[in-house]
């Protein structure tokens, strides 16, 4: 099998799926409406929180959409990345794996070409996000490098946490299942972590689950890099979460879909 | 439990190769074993000299598989339907182009190239799945059920265009639960039951396995009793005749080559002075075939068109 081959079928995989992603109106829906909603319903009903005593210092900012920002982003992310395994689930529904089984194609290069659209995908959400928050007024420390640094960090977190997702729906087959899991583990992990409210004034237990929450050390480098500056200790903690949740994630991943498109 | 159990045979090149048996009697479990979809747990499969455990991807080079289920993507329009499958076999895109035009022409779907397959009838959908499976131009194609689901006219329209794509010199697997699908392509047969081959052959050779035609005789006044008694008397001896039964317009004799009989029996009945009003003869069916193999007449179960609802001209599905 050749690089142009594999460059070939990969594309293939790759371009089916970025068609499929725009052509529906969900993802209009997911990608524009619901940032705006969660920017604006936030922002507007949660604006006092700057004011409580301890949240300026701690966070470095005195506006709560400044330090919000980093929890639509990651809502987004998560969201975005909980979707993945579902078109998975459906393509072995409909016969559409076998489809692409029964060609001479690598195995890898479905899984490959879906995660990569999947990337692409979450990319122009976030930029769309961090276009939207510019517009609203949040100021970003870091600038453009920075904007740069929190776009990788959402498309690699979201690639890891698209890990989760595909495995959810490869053990489940069942895309009514994956979505449900999907959402009781999201919600609850990014309202356990510091995305939303700096770890100093969370209750003691939050305290205590958000430091074994991933989000968290992905919620902290995001907020150092819009509200900061660069801290490489944070940044090197975030970077190194996302690292091992991609690596555990996608290697089970990877054991499912083998088992799911064996032979 | 064992789907399919020590089965074996042999597809000649340039054959339609037919597997008719009911539902569940492990057709399509052998066409995903065939098609490198599913891992057997013993035997040994080889297609085109190549041993299918040894090197999967190079039997998934030279096959094409149309599933049972229509499985063509439905946010996409035909034409990209076809693009992306001559991009799973590594095509050259002025090749793909080309051929890709070709069979818009060859299918009918022309027209609907540029529509998304969600907006096509079930036929146009089974025309797109179909030409996706044969766009790479495959030595081997295997069909399950390519008929079930279609009305009448579409079925009859498909297995003229199987049938071209074997003169074309396309070697072709089919599985069918229909007696006249497989009687009408297959110039082979295995019939399978439970998982096992109980009798394969030409369709002819196996219908002749019956041993007799039904030669049916009308008698005037639907066969006076001493009509019958004389005919029953210079039939009988005849070399070939093996039962003589009566039923109520006259007298059936089953009997070997019931054609080239004709002339004798009219010959002989005339003889006795017996007068016949009508005569027929009907050759055994496949039908006949798989009741003398397993005892039991085989049923036909429709399966629900593999099409879902169409909302709006476009089908929705969770993202």
């Amino acid at each position: 099998m050749s690089a142009r081959d594999i460059f070939v079928e990969v594309g293939a995989v790759f371009s089916r799926w970025l068609k499929k992603t725009f052509r529906r109106p969900a993802f209009v829906f997911f990608a524009m409406v619901q940032p705006v909603v969660w920017f604006l319903l936030f922002t507007q009903s949660f604006a006092k929180i700057a004011d409580i005593p301890g949240f300026a210092s701690s966070t470095g900012t005195n506006s709560y959409l400044t330090f919000f920002s980093a929890a639509v982003i990651i809502q987004t992310v998560l969201a975005s990345a909980m979707q993945s395994g579902i078109g998975m689930v459906t393509d072995i529904e409909s016969g559409y794996m076998d489809k692409m089984r029964v060609a001479p194609i690598h195995r890898f290069s479905i899984l490959l070409g879906k995660v990569m659209s999947d990337g692409v995908r979450i990319l122009l959400q976030s930029i769309i996000i961090i276009v939207l928050g510019v517009i609203l007024g949040v100021t970003f420390a870091t600038g453009i490098g920075g904007v740069l640094v929190i776009l990788a960090i959402a498309v690699t977190f979201g690639i890891a946490w698209s890990g989760i997702s595909t495995f959810i729906a490869l053990a489940t087959r069942n895309s009514e299942a994956t979505l449900m899991i999907s959402i009781l583990t999201t919600f609850p992990l990014l309202f356990l972590s510091t995305a939303v409210m700096p770890q100093g004034l969370l209750p003691d237990f939050v305290q205590s689950v958000a430091t074994y929450n991933p989000i968290t050390y992905v919620a902290n480098a995001l907020h150092v890099l819009v509200i900061t500056g660069y801290d490489w200790t944070t940044l090197g903690y975030g970077l190194l979460v996302i690292l091992a949740v991609g690596a555990i994630s996608l290697s089970a991943t990877t054991v499912m879909f083998r088992r799911a498109v064996a032979s | 439990m064992r789907a399919v159990d020590g089965i074996s045979f042999h597809v000649e090149r340039g054959e339609v190769f037919g597997f008719l048996g009911p539902n569940g009697a492990g057709k399509s479990t052998t066409i995903k074993v065939l098609t490198t979809l599913l891992q057997k747990t013993a035997g040994s499969v080889t297609v085109d000299g190549i041993n299918l455990e040894k090197d999967p991807s190079a039997i998934r080079k030279i096959i094409g598989y149309g599933s049972q289920e229509v499985s063509v993507d439905d946010d996409l329009t035909g034409r990209e339907n076809l693009r992306l499958q001559c991009m799973f076999h590594h095509l050259h895109k002025a090749d793909a182009e080309k051929r890709i035009n070709e069979i818009l022409k060859a299918t009918g779907l022309e027209e609907a190239a540029d529509r998304r397959a969600g907006t096509y009838s079930g036929g146009m959908r089974k025309r797109l799945d179909l030409a996706t499976a044969i766009i790479t131009r495959p030595k081997l194609l295997f069909l399950d059920e390519p008929t079930t689901g279609l009305d009448p006219q579409n079925r009859v329209a498909m297995w003229e265009y199987i049938k071209d794509l074997n003169k074309a010199g396309t070697t072709i697997f089919l599985t069918t639960q229909y007696m006249e699908e497989a009687d009408r392509l297959a110039h082979r047969l295995c019939i399978i039951d439970n998982g096992k081959i109980v009798a394969g052959g030409t369709p002819a050779a196996l219908k002749a396995e019956i041993g007799a035609d039904v030669v049916q005789l009308a008698l005037p006044d639907n066969g006076a009793a001493a009509d019958r008694a004389r005919a029953r008397q210079v039939l009988g001896p005849v070399a070939g005749v093996q039962e003589i039964k009566d039923y109520d317009g006259g007298l059936m004799v089953f009997a070997k080559n019931g054609p080239s009989l004709v002339p004798e029996i009219v010959r002989k009945l005339d003889d006795v002075d017996v007068h016949i009003t009508q005569i027929s003869v009907s050759a055994p069916s496949l039908d006949d075939v798989f009741v003398k193999h397993t005892g039991r007449k085989m049923r036909v179960e429709e399966v629900t068109p593999p099409r879902r609802m169409v909302f709006g001209g476009r089908r929705r599905r969770p993202m």
